[in-house]
């Protein structure tokens, strides 16, 4: 007996397995009870999107203070932080300000103002990628620290300073 | 083409890293010289009311303390207000002894309790350049502070009990980056002032030297930058220290905040590159404090 035979053999067959696929799925917990957006997932969510923009930063910064030969890596860096950018502008709509976090309530008073910084980000990210891929070492330079400073502009107005972190350790100095 | 920008970049790579910073050999020009001392104290920002909009250097900054707030001081040549009438030996009195023209002392939120290390050379250029800028005209404020500490009679107190001005001494041991390190570290840009934890007396608690304190100037947490592995720097690479300077950037890719920012992009992102590494070098050497500040989220630094 040939396995082939142990296969449906009607035409419809195959309809009819994804049907009954598509119920089975239908009726998974994961559809069955939907999850509420959370605030704690909400919050994990822009603290993992803010870490990653961390780490394009930080790796940016390897390849240049240790003379790294990744070169073209730091123009998809800049590319991805572009991209970030708009994430997050996006994953701060919801408001969600209480709880371990470190964004400022005054993103969802001055929402246009926050947007606007994220903007600049993108636009200083677009800009190190131009740069980069020129090969002007000094002007990728620049461009880094302009970069820095666009992080910097919106923490200053949108994020909780090292003493009102939620990381803040107990027992202080 | 790929491959020859790569490596003109390549050839950059060690430019790049030294960009923001002056040339190696100092300047013979004591104005130039005294810039880069001034930029190496940080851009002696705090004289400088970005808030309020002030004048470069003319003082009338708040500078939020435990024990109430004081005013920055006018330093530029203003002859009236400023410090235009001083002579050398005025100034060189003020930044080493803490004391006014008129013999009064200063509060200790001028940290010449660390200025009092600078050599005479690099006092009197960096005079020579404050003389260089233009003069602005703003009255000094008294200090915002409560009873005794708004009293100047409380300075002199506080400078009896606190303060022996002293120089720099250098240790033959060590290199001479080591002995450049320590010097800038401890004097120039006077980093133990904002990142000691103080004594009841808001003197520096030299036994936990740059351990970094929640209680900093203008009321912000200023880290720990001991050597600790775990709660300070110890897993910052001599050129993760360079770099932050420069560019203000830690090795997570976060951004120096709050008053690190503002002496980073006034001062100290001009050091001359030897100078940083010398800093670095001096930074890796001093006693590993433990003091935990920020919980670490990542589990890395």
């Amino acid at each position: 007996m040939s396995t082939h035979s142990t296969w449906p053999r009607s035409r419809h067959a195959p309809g009819v397995v994804g049907l009954a696929l598509c119920v089975l799925l239908s009726q998974s917990p994961a559809h069955a009870q939907a999850p509420e957006t959370s605030d704690e997932g909400t919050l994990k969510y822009r603290q993992k999107l803010m870490s990653g923009v961390g780490a394009d930063m930080g790796a940016i910064g390897d390849i240049l203070k240790y003379g790294l030969p990744l070169q073209s890596h730091i123009v998809a860096h800049a590319r991805m932080l572009s991209q970030r950018a708009d994430l997050v502008a996006a994953a701060f709509e919801r408001n969600v300000s209480a709880g371990p976090t470190d964004a400022k309530p005054e993103i969802w008073s001055k929402p246009e103002e926050f947007r606007q910084l994220t903007q600049d980000m993108k636009a200083e990210a677009g800009k190190l990628a131009e740069i980069a891929a020129s090969g002007d070492a000094a002007a990728i330079g620049r461009q880094v620290k302009a970069l820095g400073d666009a992080c910097g502009s919106c923490h200053d107005s949108f994020r909780k300073p090292k003493e009102e972190s939620y990381k803040r350790a107990g027992g202080g100095s | 083409m790929i491959r020859r920008s790569a490596a003109a970049l390549l050839a950059g790579a060690a430019a790049l890293y030294a960009i923001p910073a002056l040339a190696a050999e100092p300047p013979s020009d004591p104005i130039a010289r005294g810039r880069a001392v001034l930029e190496a104290a940080g851009g002696c920002s705090c004289h400088t009311d970005f808030d309020g909009d002030g004048p470069p250097l003319a003082g009338g900054r708040p500078l939020a303390t435990p024990f109430g707030s004081y005013f920055s001081t006018n330093i530029t040549p203003d002859v009236e207000t400023g410090i235009g009438s001083w002579s050398d030996d005025d100034f060189i009195r003020a930044m080493r002894e803490g004391r006014a023209p008129d013999g009064s002392a200063y509060f200790p939120v001028f940290p010449y309790t660390s200025f009092t290390g600078m050599t005479d050379d690099d006092l009197l250029a960096l005079k020579a350049y404050l003389f260089s800028l233009p003069p602005s005209r703003l009255e000094n404020r008294p200090p915002d502070a409560w009873p005794p500490f708004s009293w100047r009679l409380a300075a002199s107190a506080w400078q009896w009990l606190n303060f022996a001005p002293s120089r720099f001494v250098p240790d033959p041991a060590r290199s001479p980056a080591w002995n450049r390190g320590a010097y800038l570290v401890h004097a120039v840009a006077h980093c133990g002032e904002c990142h000691t934890p103080r004594n009841l007396a808001g003197a520096l608690d030299t036994s936990r030297w740059l351990s970094g304190t929640t209680d900093g100037p203008e009321g912000e947490l200023a880290p720990n930058i001991t050597p600790h592995e775990t709660t300070g720097i110890g897993r910052w690479t001599a050129a993760d220290i360079v770099w932050y300077l420069q560019m203000g950037l830690d090795p997570d890719g976060d951004d120096a905040q709050g008053l690190m920012r503002e002496v980073i992009e006034h001062g100290y992102q001009h050091i001359p590159r030897a100078d940083l590494d010398a800093i670095a070098e001096y930074l890796a050497s001093v006693p590993p404090v433990e003091n935990q500040l920020l919980e670490h989220d990542h589990g890395d630094h």
